[in-house]
Parts: structure tokens; sequence; C-alpha cells
């Protein structure tokens, strides 16, 4: 149970820090992260299918389709509205619309069946009596570098520390010259690739179908509200407490209660604390 | 302080001046009226359109409900189809109870509702924006689960809501195989309604709350009292809409968790772009549209929702004011037509000078 919490707050990690990271940078946010999430599950998928693939072709192939599909969508339902009256209530609407017209475009292509990924590495290993599968070693480990790339990413590099910079000041980062908008649609791509990888770690514990993608938002929702929207440091600490949470309540009462349960915690730590563990104003 | 009143009356001034100026008047919608109610004259021999106007009429009563919220008083709520949902369930469960008369559990649905209404709206107040659309998005949610594990208390658990006695009047009892009937009650209900909405927005209160939309700042400093406002829309838009919920679990006759699946939702918020944030009568052309269209798009089967996905997108980018904002952004190209017409003519640069 305590493994399974850890494990699963690893790739809650990762799945919520990207729809932390449009959200912090853009200001915009993201209703098609679920499908997001299930279209990642199945280009990996689609990909593992192709003969003589392997783990890792799918697994960088699978990033690369969702970092174009991420900039086309951004293009797409968030650019044109930028900047015009009311973008904020207009963007969420265009991005409810592209959510629902992926996830029925992935009903029509893919069907409705649930599909299953393999695991990354199979066997397992007896640690003073428990058993730990591989998969879920190499899970923790995959989320672990994949959260250093990004902080490294973030510090290091041009287009990381832009981000940052328009997410801190937007104005003042137009004016120095950061191309906002392409930054924008960088953090937009970059968190659909984020959301890939925990839909390929997670998705061998979890089917995946075409309706799945509510559950990982709302999720990822409550987590990024707990941690606080556009902070990378308060998701990973609300992703490790909630999926401890939810390790406890599904071993105790039943999985069927954990939604609920995190909505009360949700409701409670936002009467609390209205921006979350660290977040900033919208 | 004299200044910062001038200003604000100006605004609203301004507004009221807007709302007189469009579409949106007394007139327009009383022809509204009259238009629906004569359509069964018809349509009366198809029991499958009338269907469809009954279907028309409740969800234009729960898309006028969220217009209210989310185009005039700002809140992005995204908890009103679950807000239908609590006021058909608990309108179903309270009839089914002894000594409680169907029309009663109706208006105690609606209570029950608006009681809901406010439990989410209190967090709500202290959230802004992107905030309140996660709460009362996670309510939505969060309702299924709910109500599947709610069998002990009478939501019918995973199964549905069944069993529920019919709503009668002086010996005659509501069928669902009667139709006109129902479109006649459902019009008055709806009528009542949309005068409501139309008296609440134009209404001291209804001021206050497109003041705290548009500057909320300035609002506030003359004395708009933000959280009071607020939750007054949240228990009046809920109110109609738990209302309108039971009356929709009175006509179907039975109710289950489906109805919060994400094409419901999808559905009702199509209406809402494609009638016009804040334009009032707009719902109600939005909702009817849509309905019929998405009875009709019925043999598209899984490729309907595909459509209304990127009837969404579309709507959104090219016509952010809806149907009802249509004459509104036409006006300046046909202005710039005209004036280059007249000007063609008048501003011909004089020859041989």
């Amino acid at each position: 149970m305590f493994i399974g919490g850890i494990v699963n707050g690893a790739t809650y990690a990762i799945m919520a820090v990207g729809l932390s990271l449009v959200y912090g940078v853009s200001r915009v946010f993201n209703f098609a992260y679920g499908s997001f999430f299930v279209f990642g599950a199945y280009f990996a998928w689609l990909l593992l299918k192709i003969p003589h693939s392997n783990f890792a072709i799918a697994f960088i192939g699978a990033l690369i389709i969702m970092f174009a599909l991420g900039l086309i969508s951004e293009w797409a339902s968030v650019r044109p509205l930028r900047w015009k009256p009311k973008w904020d209530i207009t963007t969420m609407m265009s991005t409810l619309g592209l959510a629902i017209l992926l996830n029925n475009i992935a009903l029509v292509v893919f069907g409705p069946s649930k599909k299953v990924l393999p695991f990354i590495v199979e066997g397992n290993i007896h640690v003073g009596g428990f058993v730990i599968t591989w998969h879920e070693i190499a899970v923790v480990l995959i989320s672990l570098v994949v959260i250093f790339l990004l902080e490294l990413f973030l510090k290091k590099t041009r287009t990381g520390m832009s981000m940052q910079a328009v997410s801190q000041d937007m104005t003042g980062a137009k004016i120095v010259g950061i191309p906002i908008n392409r930054v924008f649609a960088y953090a937009f791509a970059l968190s659909a690739s984020l959301v890939t990888i925990s839909a390929i770690l997670l998705a061998p514990k979890v089917f995946f179908s075409p309706e799945g993608g509510w559950d990982t938002l709302c999720k990822a929702f409550v987590i990024v509200a707990f941690g606080g929207l556009g902070s990378v440091r308060g998701t990973l600490y609300a992703a490790f407490i909630l999926a401890m949470v939810e390790s406890a309540v599904a071993f105790y009462v039943g999985i069927s209660w954990v939604l609920v349960v995190w909505f009360v915690v949700l409701l409670i730590v936002l009467a609390i604390r209205p921006r979350g563990i660290s977040g900033i104003w919208a | 302080m004299g200044l910062i009143m001038k200003a604000l009356q100006s605004k609203t001034f301004n507004l009221r001046n807007r709302l007189a100026s469009m579409p949106g008047g007394l007139g327009f919608l009383i022809g509204l009226i009259v238009v629906i109610a004569i359509l069964p004259l018809f349509f009366k021999d198809s029991s499958y359109i009338m269907h469809i106007l009954i279907i028309s009429l409740i969800w234009s009563g729960v898309v006028v409900g969220w217009d209210l919220m989310m185009g005039y008083a700002g809140i992005f709520t995204f908890a009103q189809v679950g807000i239908f949902v609590v006021g058909a369930y608990s309108s179903g469960m309270l009839a089914k109870l002894n000594g409680i008369d169907p029309w009663l559990g109706v208006l105690l649905g609606g209570l029950a509702s608006a009681l809901v209404g406010l439990i989410i709206g209190i967090p709500c107040l202290r959230l802004r924006g992107v905030y309140v659309a996660l709460v009362t998005f996670a309510f939505h949610l969060v309702l299924v689960p709910l109500i599947k594990l709610g069998g002990p208390i009478g939501t019918g658990g995973a199964m549905n809501l069944v069993g529920v006695p019919p709503l009668t009047v002086g010996g005659y009892t509501f069928t669902v195989s009667d139709k006109i009937p129902w479109f006649y009650l459902l019009l008055v209900v709806c009528a009542l309604l949309y005068f409501l909405n139309y008296r609440v927005i134009h209404s001291k209160l209804g001021l206050a709350f497109t003041a705290l939309r548009d500057s909320e700042n300035l609002a506030k400093s003359v004395g708009v009292d933000d959280y009071k406002t607020s939750l007054k829309v949240f228990a009046f838009s809920s109110f109609l809409t738990g209302i309108l919920g039971g009356f929709y679990m009175q006509y179907v006759g039975v109710i289950s968790t489906r109805i919060l699946g994400m094409d419901t939702f999808l559905l009702i918020m199509v209406m809402l772009i494609l009638g016009g944030l804040g334009r009032f009568p707009g719902a109600v052309l939005g909702a009817f549209g849509v309905t019929f269209l998405n009875y009709y798009l019925r043999p598209l089967e899984n490729y309907r929702l595909v459509v209304f996905g990127l009837i969404v997108l579309l709507a959104v980018v090219f016509m952010p004011k809806g149907i009802m904002g249509l004459p509104d952004s036409a006006r300046p190209y046909i202005k710039r037509a005209f004036t280059r017409l007249t000007k063609g003519r008048a501003v011909k640069p004089p020859e041989g000078l």
C-alpha cells in the first residue's frame, strides 16, 4: 500500500505538473488535458504494435507525436482567442470543445474497448517481505529523471527561462523581446508530452479507454489545485500526499470512495488556503 | 466620491442602454414565447417532434440559469448539470416518501438544489476564475460515485431511480405518452422562469452582479456586497435549475447517472455558446437549435459528438458572442460597406483641379 502510494505519487506528479505548467505560463486552463493522456497512451500502444518496435521507440515516438499534437491544439484552440476579451472563459470553453472532439475521435478510431500497455520491465524482487515489481521501480526512476530534467530545462535553457519569465510577468517578458506566443505554444506542447509520459507509466496498471481522460483530468485538477496552480514544487508535494491518501482510502474503505475523499480534501484545502500549498493567483 | 458614483452610473446606464437596444428586450422575449407556444399547432401529430420540443424547453431553462451565472454574473461554474441532477434526484426521492405530493417534491427538489448551490457557492466565493471552474467541475464528477454509493438513502444506487409517483392535477395524470399537456405545463414553467430571469437581470441585483463582473473593484468601492450578491445568484440560479430537474425526472419517469455523462454536459455548453454568453433570450434559441440538431444528427452515431466538439471549437473561435451577437458583429461591416458606398459617391476627387 505504501509502495503503491509512492509509485502513483510519482506518476501523478508528472501528470499534474504538465497541467500546472501550462497554467503557470499562459494562464490558460486546458480542459483537453485528459484527452492528451488518452491519446498519448493510444499512440504508445500503436507504436508498440509495429514489428521490431520496442519500449524506447514507443516512448520517444509517442512523446514526439504528442508534442506535435500539442502545438497543433494550441494553434487551433487557444491562439485565436488570446488577447481577445474574456479569453480566460473562452479558452476554457474551446479546450473543452477540443476535449470532446479528441475523445470522440479516439472512440471512433480505436473503439470503446479498454486497452492496456505491457509492463516496462517484467519480473519482481522481494525486499524484506514485500514484493516489488521491476515495473514499479522503473516508474519511480523514470519519474524522478523526468522531473529532474524538467527542473533543469526550466532553470538552465533559454526556452525554459523564458517560460519562467513569461509566467512571472507577461508584459515585462514581452518588453524584453521574448516571443510570448512561441513560449505559450512550447509550454502547451511540453505539457502534452509530460502527460504522455504519465500515461505510458500508468497504463500498464489502469486500463485506458476513450472516456478515461476525465478521470485523469479530475485527478490532475485536484492535485494542481491542492498544490497551487502554476507551482511545480507545490504540485510535487500534493501529488505524493494525495497518492498516499488514495492508497489508504482504497485499502481501508474501497476504491469507489477515492474520488469523493479527494473532493472533500480539495474543499478543505481551498477553504483554508484558497490558492493551494504554493500557488499564484489567476 | 461623486466622480466614482458618476463613473459607475455611466457604466451601468450604458449597460442598461445596451440591454434595451439589443434584441434582448421584453418585446422580443414575449414574441419568442408566443412563437414557441404555437409550435404544437404544426407538430401535434408527431409525438417525436413534441418530445424534442419538451426536451428543448427543459434545457432552455437550464441554459438560462447557467447563462445568468456565467454570462451575467461572470462566475465560471461548471456545476449546472450537477445541480440539475440534484434537483431531479431529490424531488424523485421525496415524492417516493409517503405523504409528499409530487408537486411539492418538485418544489422541494428546487430548494434542495438551491441549498447545494449555496454549499458549492460558499467555498467558491473565496476563489477566483479558474479555481471556481475546478471546484464546480470536480463537484460534477464526484456526483456519479456519490449517487452510486447513495443506495441506502434511496438514490437507487448503481440502478436507476424508478417508481416515482406521477404529477396529477384534479384527477388528470401527466404521462409521458400524452405530450401536449406536458408541453404546455413546461411552457408555463419556463415562461415564468424567463420573466423572472428578465426581471432579475434588470433589477438592482442584476445591476450589482453585472457591475461586479465588469469591474469588481469599482463595484465594491461604491458599496456592492460581492459576497451577498454572488450567493444570491448561486441560490437563485440553482433553484430554477433544480425545479427543471424535478420536472425532467417526472417527464421521463426515470433518472440515472447517465445524464451526468460528458455528452449532456457538452450539449448544454454548446447551447450556451451558440446562444451567446450574457445575451439572455439567446440561450433559449441555442437550446432549441441544439436540441433539434442533436436529435437529427442521431444517425451519425459516434460521429455526432465529434461534430459537436468541432462546433464548440469553431463557435468559440469565430462567433464568440453567439447567435444574439451576430447583429452586433455584423454592424461594423455593414457600416463600413455603407460609408464606402456613400463616400465613393461623395468624395470623388473633382476632375481638372
